[in-house]
């Protein structure tokens, strides 16, 4: 690097310490005084020398010289003893150093402003030192009403002492907080989940925890519900969870009439297998339907449209796409499954929801047929309702022979594979209502049709979103294509849930993924 | 292994050290203490307590407190550290709320600043060595003057006769030596603008005789000499500047932290 432009080395007998806080104002000019500024940044410049009085032996007023370093000045010290040489004086120049602590005063001056002003208001305080958004429950509309029926502000006041509390009082509240500020001993032995002073204010509204069960254990409300999160209140952890349900003292401690609620720790470990499992739950419903026959029997015909009769047919996802829409005879039968009873009248069908619609169209036939002559104006009405009757009367005998092949009859018109058929020029015959429905006779003449039960959900205490499952098919999750009982639950074990939902599987296994907290509600079935 | 690579792998090895025993605890204890989070925050506090006194250190040096260099390792690492107990303060979250966003704000621009300081630290005096020449940076203002004074008597003295060298000082040089140039050039290690104004310099030397050259080569060189006293003072600068940042936002950072403080205790699960 030879050819690099140097700089000028520096007179190393006028060094300045770098750490000055002022230098004189004509050092930028290269002469500046020896003295420099003193420490507030105060000119010191008087004269170049500092005149000395020598009395010399006989003499009484003496004489004044020159000091000057470099030699004494050719006109020496004026007659009252100062220099005439006066230097001029400048006006100190600040080091960085110097700017750099007036920045940081201004910085510290600024900070503890804002902080007053901020701090001081009420609006702003609460807007500004809030650790983040407050959950809707305890910021709608509904946690208003609640507060100015019990006239408290919508603040933070509502949960907290200082909250309403002026810069003083928060101080005040910070002070006296347990465990206290230095009591580090204190708050490194704190107990998990012990009830805090805070929750007090939270059973201003929740008196008892009366969304919990009773026999939950008094802990804290905010281990589980952490406020300051955002407008849906975070879920609970597994920690949280598992504190209670991965405690067995706790959990028998929490025994009611002598039930037994198994130890949890994590889903796919020792969850314990569903209920409709476990307690062998067989499904209640009357309607007669036959899953394996229907999916996987060769005659079972096709749809309209030509394809195969599959699950999505019949189990169509609800608006939300969580669960899926009731099973109707009207949205989901009727297409295969024909109320003709009439073999030779494909126009007329029976009812279908009431037995004593049923029993009013079969007694009125006369009427139906009629209407059906002039609704299609046959020529001779009379003849053709006539013949009609004749016709039923061959095939089924009395009104009343009718009426019971029409309910009880579980029999069909032809083959069996007839019953759904849409092959052919006319739809296949009704059955009879006790082919799909429980059919009971009573005293009063009308039978009883019990109506089908079809359950929304099964596992009324943990939550499921089919839609979040669209990626996999229905047949891994639930085994239609053996089940040939309306009984089977078709639900899949929890292993078929752990194979994903699991640390090997992948995907989440929290325990708020499928649970929600669980106050006792309806039973299960 | 010399001095300095010691220096550097202890202090390595002592924060790597501190990480891994700090993200243990994290694991071990984050759900285990329920008041962790204060636990941590006072731990933080701690290390920012001690960060900051380095500078007050500095201005006790009468105290027997162990060596500045110490403590500028111990600044240095445990400043790196305090990064790892605010990102664990933090359960490695981002903070919600006007004031917590400050402070995270304040946090990061100290540290960012210091990250800054140390680069400049470690890089900026070597690139001065490396340079040459030596200037405290509150003479640079004298020694430039001089330069001036000395330019100017070249080109505008009673010993000057060239008039195209007193009218090019006029209108070229005399604000190239009136004040610092080119401070941003320098510190990006540019030489363009002293080439380009050399080069215009050197072009006077088809109307120059013999005095007129050695006139434009002694300008030529004090023009090089102000450009390395602008180059010491654009990295003295930097070297000083990022200060102006990193020491005033730590008081700030200190005043929000102690108001952090009392908010969190005032309003925590323990206030009544």
């Amino acid at each position: 690097m030879s050819n690099q432009p140097s700089v000028p080395n520096f007179d190393a007998q006028n060094y300045a310490r770098p750490n000055q806080n002022w230098i004189c104002g004509h050092a930028c000019e290269g002469h500046a005084c020896r003295q420099g500024p003193d420490a507030n940044g105060r000119c010191r410049a008087t004269a170049e020398c500092k005149p000395m009085l020598e009395t010399k032996p006989g003499e009484i007023k003496g004489r004044w010289r020159c000091t000057r370093s470099g030699g004494e000045c050719e006109a020496g010290p004026l007659p009252d003893g100062s220099c005439c040489r006066p230097i001029a004086k400048c006006s100190p120049v600040p080091t960085l150093r110097v700017w750099r602590g007036r920045m940081t005063l201004a910085v510290v001056a600024a900070s503890c402003a804002v902080l007053l002003v901020l701090v001081g208001r009420p609006p702003w305080r609460n807007q500004f030192i809030s650790p983040g958004e407050i959950s809707h429950a305890h910021s709608g509309e509904l946690f208003a009403a609640v507060f100015a029926t019990n006239h408290f502000k919508e603040n933070c006041q509502a949960c907290h002492v200082a909250g309403n509390s002026g810069p003083g009082g928060i101080v005040t509240a910070a002070m006296h907080a347990k465990p206290g500020i230095l009591d580090f001993q204190g708050l490194a032995n704190a107990r998990t989940a012990e009830p805090t002073a805070i929750d007090a204010s939270c059973l201003k509204c929740h008196a008892g925890r009366n969304f919990h069960q009773a026999n939950a254990p008094p802990i804290s409300c905010s281990f589980c519900h952490a406020e300051h999160q955002g407008k849906i209140m975070a879920a609970p952890t597994d920690a949280n969870c598992v504190f209670c349900h991965g405690n067995s003292a706790t959990l028998v401690a929490a025994r009611v009439n002598g039930g037994v609620v198994p130890v949890i720790h994590h889903f796919a470990g020792d969850h314990p297998q569903f209920r409709f499992l476990s307690e062998k739950w067989r499904d209640p419903d009357t309607l007669k339907f036959n899953h394996a026959l229907h999916l996987t029997s060769a005659t079972i015909p096709k749809l309209p449209g030509g394809e195969k009769l599959d699950c999505t047919f019949c189990h169509q996802p609800d608006a939300t796409g969580a669960l899926m829409k009731p099973v109707t005879f009207e949205n989901n039968c009727r297409v295969c499954h024909s109320l003709q009873f009439d073999p030779a009248t494909p126009q007329l069908m029976l009812p279908h929801g009431s037995v004593e619609s049923v029993t009013a169209f079969l007694r009125s036939l006369p009427k139906q047929y009629l209407n059906l002559a002039i609704k299609e104006n046959t020529a001779v009405a009379n003849a053709f309702v006539a013949q009609k009757l004749a016709n039923l009367r061959t095939l089924f005998g009395s009104g009343e022979e009718l009426e019971q092949r029409v309910f009880f009859s579980t029999a069909t018109y032809g083959p069996e594979t007839q019953i759904g058929t849409l092959s052919g020029s006319t739809r296949a015959m009704f059955p009879g209502c006790a082919h799909c429905h429980e059919v009971k006779a009573t005293a009063s003449g009308l039978p009883e049709i019990r109506k089908p039960v079809m359950p929304e959900r099964w596992l009324l205490q943990a939550k499921f979103t089919h839609a979040k499952h669209t990626a996999i098919g229905c047949a891994q999750c639930h085994d239609a294509i053996h089940s040939e009982a309306t009984a089977d639950i078709l639900l899949p074990p929890k292993e078929t849930c752990a194979a994903c939902h699991s640390p090997r599987g992948g995907v989440a296994d929290s325990c708020a993924e499928c649970h929600t907290y669980h106050k006792p509600r309806i039973a299960a079935r | 292994m010399n001095r300095f690579r010691r220096q550097f792998f202890i202090g390595l090895f002592a924060l790597v050290a501190a990480t891994v025993a700090a993200l243990w605890a994290h694991r071990r204890f984050h759900h285990a203490l329920p008041d962790y989070a204060f636990l941590t925050g006072w731990a933080l506090f701690a290390a920012m307590f001690v960060l900051t006194f380095f500078n007050a250190r500095k201005k006790l040096p009468f105290l027997p407190l162990g060596k500045t260099e110490t403590w500028l390792q111990i600044h240095i690492y445990l400043g790196f550290f305090t990064v790892v107990l605010f990102l664990i303060h933090l359960n490695f979250r981002l903070p919600h709320g006007g004031f917590e966003i400050t402070l995270a704000w304040l946090f990061a621009l100290v540290s960012i600043s210091g990250v800054v300081g140390l680069i400049f630290s470690r890089t900026l005096p070597r690139r001065l060595a490396t340079r040459g020449g030596e200037a405290i940076f509150e003479n640079i203002p004298a020694l430039r003057h001089a330069l001036k004074t000395e330019a100017e008597n070249l080109a505008l003295g009673p010993e000057a006769k060239s008039p195209f060298i007193g009218e090019f000082y006029t209108q070229r040089l005399a604000p190239y030596f009136a004040g610092p140039k080119n401070q941003w050039r320098h510190f990006t290690e540019s030489r363009r603008a002293l080439h380009a104004l050399l080069a215009e310099l050197d072009d006077l030397r088809r109307f120059a005789n013999d005095s007129d050259r050695e006139k434009i080569e002694k300008l030529a060189a004090l023009m090089r000499q102000k450009d390395g006293l602008d180059y010491h003072r654009s990295l003295q600068l930097a070297l000083k500047l990022w200060l102006f940042i990193h020491i005033p936002l730590t008081y700030g950072l200190i005043v929000f932290t102690l108001l952090h403080i009392v908010l969190v205790f005032g309003f925590s699960g323990g206030a009544r």
